[in-house]
């Protein structure tokens, strides 16, 4: 236990809870944007393979932040086809979001296959880029807490630091701007704006796309960051993680947010764990996030029903 | 402000639309509303005011006809198109945002800006400015969930004149509105008008369009039938032109003496919250006679009526039919104590769309064996069932086999009333019978449930429209929060105001005056 608590206390533990929480809060956001904007996006898990797989391909050939925007990109691809199939041909969104899933699941494998000529598993053959570790080391210079600064904040990937600065510009662009408030009236009454003479759906169709390109931005530090190379289904729930967070976050940038922090914990638990309890099968441990995220979700259902108000008809 | 040689402000002139399925929702229809006027549109449901309206806001676009402002041919291929044009529209069901204030509502798709930001000091100066000069009192910062449907519509009025709106359509504004709202209401149409704007009135109910309209455009089936000047206007005439033929707008009924057949004893209800919603609740209803249910929705009448119908389970007190508890029963076997029930949403509750008309008209009746038998259905049976309850309730449709969905509001509620009425019951419980129906239906409905009362059925009525209780009840119980807070016997001195002041908690009755009442 004190080991544990040792752990959790150090610093190489909080880099390592940034460093799991990060891909989850970019791919929370891109839920959190879909879902104020009224369609829910199932198909993050999808989208953040296919980003994962690009950004590892493209960062083979080209500079790492080509390779980044490469996955961004194919993330706002894959939400624009959502936007196409869901908006213009009318189809139910999470159907479409699960075909995107499964089409991900499948394509990402084939894909593989003939980037690396054969391997059906991993990546291992492709020489691969991640992307930079932003050094700060010269914070060290500040007195007193010097030390304190270079080993908390040194060594966090640049998007980690990107996905932060989205926090607080999602959070100016839903509450302090105009297109915000459209936005977030599209999700709970449509006819309303509707009415106002702008239409919803071109709205929707613009949160989709974002929402695809956060969830591609998600993609490439899992693959680009947490580990350099793909290897199949690496995603592993991350994305329905993150829909869990966009509820428990009570669909706030700032709640998404914390939400991240909290499964990023528990994530980085399940790494640190079973060097420390050995006694304790992995398979157990590795089971934490997704326990979490269930009692997280039955609590936070559990507390809507009690604060929503009686008069709304 | 009208003069002869002046054009109309707006002009539709032989407008026709059919929608895709051969419905002919208008036929070659012509309106002229002048500057400065109220100019109602009147007619039954189905007769083509929204379909008119949809055209004149730019929702649907004319099959043929042309539109008119000031004299220039217009087209709106769109809301904004008219927006722009100076028209504005509220809508029915109203198009707010609900955990939105009032003025982030009221600017939503307009609002003010400073660079990228969205300038909420300045929608808030302004909205206030606005509602001082047309006397529309909102608090602009208060949620809107949190407002009265009066401040409400108030809200959508505000939304339509911050657009510069010069030519409001009104969709049957006062059908959500308590008669002191109405009265609100029309106060601030007159300073609309006072103050240049126009405004067009969709509206059902006669008095209210002899009080407040100065011109008065009669549709049905699709066409207008003529134009009026209020002033030479009553209602009669106007029942006459709306429907084609004489209506009558009272019911004969004969005086009532039956024996207690439904006693609420002491009920209190508690919503899913655990809140009370209904709160020592004590009536009876006769045999023979019906107790209307007056009150605000939400004040606890529609859960009366579901713990009665066995939907919502009781905290306390007891319901009786014939002296007997029914409270361990559920809801089949209180329909075989003689309960039938008209629910309150025919859509939701009353009907199953994706079923034959057919199967509808038996769906509360499968445990009859001469309906179905070892698990199997009779559908020769059906069938005759089908087409005896139509000849019975003229229900307009191809036949027994059609969609229950493909019917309009009038014929869908009929079938609903042809299910529960097959049989003669011993309690009905009747909610909002005629919502959304239209004039020639309502008057059939009232009809037969007057009928029922006669042979001697027990009728508990929730309506919201006034009119109707005072037309059909013979006492009515006003919810006040919950509780009873006021009975009569109806009379000719009953009126809706009196039922009004009591709905919204403004007077109350003494214990003696209301017990009089009550038994």
């Amino acid at each position: 236990m004190i080991e544990l608590l040792a752990t959790v206390f150090s610093a190489a533990f909080f880099l390592t809870v940034i460093r799991t929480s990060t891909p989850l809060l970019l791919a929370t956001l891109g839920g959190l944007i879909a879902d104020l904007s009224g369609a829910l996006n199932v198909a993050l898990e999808g989208i953040m393979l296919v980003s994962c797989l690009t950004a590892v391909v493209v960062s083979v050939y080209a500079p790492w932040y080509v390779a980044v925007i490469a996955a961004l990109l194919a993330g706002a691809f894959l939400g624009s086809v959502m936007a196409f199939f869901h908006l213009r041909l009318k189809a139910d969104i999470v159907l479409v979001g699960f075909a995107i899933n499964i089409f991900a699941s499948g394509a990402t494998v084939f894909a593989l296959t003939l980037a690396t000529g054969g391997d059906k598993g991993s990546s291992t053959n492709l020489i691969s880029k991640p992307v930079p570790a932003l050094d700060l080391s010269f914070l060290g210079m500040v007195p007193g807490v010097g030390g304190l600064l270079v080993r908390t904040l040194s060594g966090h990937s640049v998007l980690s630091w990107l996905a932060g600065l989205l926090v607080f510009v999602l959070w100016y662009f839903l509450y302090r701007t105009s297109w915000g408030l459209q936005l977030r009236s599209v999700g709970e009454h449509p006819s309303a704006l509707e009415a106002a003479g702008v239409s919803a759906n071109a709205l929707r169709g613009w949160s989709l796309v974002a929402s695809g390109a956060l969830a591609g931005l998600a993609g490439a530090q899992l693959s680009m960051f947490n580990y350099v190379g793909f290897t199949r289904d690496m995603t592993a729930g991350r994305g329905f993680i993150a829909l869990g967070a966009v509820l428990l976050g009570a669909r706030h940038p700032v709640g998404a947010l914390l939400a991240a922090l909290l499964f990023g914990m528990f994530d980085a638990l399940s790494v640190v764990m079973p060097g420390l309890f050995n006694w304790i099968p992995a398979e157990l441990i590795r089971m934490i996030p997704f326990v979490v995220t269930i009692v997280a979700l039955i609590l936070f259902s559990y507390r809507m029903k009690l604060t929503s108000t009686t008069f709304d008809h | 402000m009208t003069t002869e040689n002046m054009a109309p402000l707006l002009q539709a002139i032989g407008i026709s639309k059919t929608y895709p399925g051969g419905v002919v929702a208008n036929d070659n229809v012509n309106i002229a509303v002048n500057a400065g006027e109220v100019h109602a549109v009147v007619g039954e449901n189905g007769a083509g005011k929204s379909t008119l309206m949809k055209i004149l806001f730019g929702v649907e676009q004319a099959d043929s006809g042309e539109l008119r402002l000031v004299g220039e041919q217009v087209r709106f291929g769109s809301p904004r198109a008219a927006i722009n044009a100076g028209i504005g529209m509220v809508f029915q069901h109203f198009s707010l945002v609900p955990s939105f204030s009032a003025y982030e509502n009221i600017v939503l798709g307009s609002e003010p800006r400073s660079g990228i930001r969205f300038d909420r000091r300045k929608a808030i100066e302004e909205v206030r400015a606005l509602s001082a000069r047309f006397r529309l009192h909102v608090d602009p910062l208060q949620p809107v969930r949190q407002l009265p449907v009066g401040q409400q519509q108030r809200v959508e009025i505000l939304k339509a004149l911050y657009r510069g709106g010069r030519i409001l359509i009104l969709d049957e504004p006062t059908a959500v509105l308590t008669p002191q709202e109405v009265t609100e209401l029309f106060s601030a149409i007159r300073a609309l008008v006072a103050q240049g704007r126009t405004v067009i009135f969709i509206a059902h109910k006669l008095p209210e369009v002899l009080e407040i309209s100065s011109r008065i455009t009669v549709m049905r089936g699709g066409k207008t039938i003529g134009e009026i000047e209020t002033k030479d206007a009553t209602e009669q005439k106007l029942a006459n032109m709306m429907v084609g033929r004489e209506v009558t707008l009272r019911v004969e009924r004969k005086p009532y003496n039956g024996k207690v057949t439904l006693a609420v004893n002491r009920l209190s209800l508690m919503n899913e919250l655990r809140a009370t919603v209904c709160d020592d609740v004590s009536l009876t209803v006769r045999s023979g006679e019906i107790v209307g249910l007056a009150g605000v929705a939400g004040n606890g009448q529609a859960e009366l009526i579901e713990a009665i119908a066995g939907l919502r389970s009781v905290a306390g007190g007891d319901i009786a039919i014939g002296g007997e508890s029914i409270l361990p029963l559920g809801v089949r076997a209180r329909r075989g104590k003689g309960m039938a029930s008209i629910p309150e949403d025919r859509i939701s509750q009353g009907l199953a769309l994706g079923a034959s008309v057919a199967e509808n008209l038996v769906a509360t009746r499968l445990d009859d064996r001469l309906f179905a038998r070892g698990g199997l259905l009779d559908l020769g049976e059906m069938r005759a069932n089908a087409e005896r309850l139509i000849e019975r309730f003229s229900i307009r449709i191809d036949g027994p086999n059609a969609l229950a969905a493909t019917l309009s509001g009038g014929n869908m509620q009929k079938v609903v009333v042809a299910r529960e009425l097959s049989e003669q019951p011993r309690l009905l419980l009747v909610s909002q019978p005629t919502r959304g129906v239209d004039l020639g239906s309502t008057q059939f409905i009232w009809r037969i449930l007057t009928e029922t009362r006669n042979a001697g059925a027990a009728v508990l009525l929730s309506s919201a429209d006034l009119s109707e209780l005072l037309a059909l009840s013979d006492r009515l119980m006003v919810f006040y929060r919950g509780r009873i807070v006021a009975a009569f016997r109806n009379s000719d001195e009953l009126t809706t105001e009196m039922l009004g002041a009591c709905m919204l908690g403004l007077s109350r009755q003494s214990p003696e005056e209301m017990r009089a009442a009550l038994a």
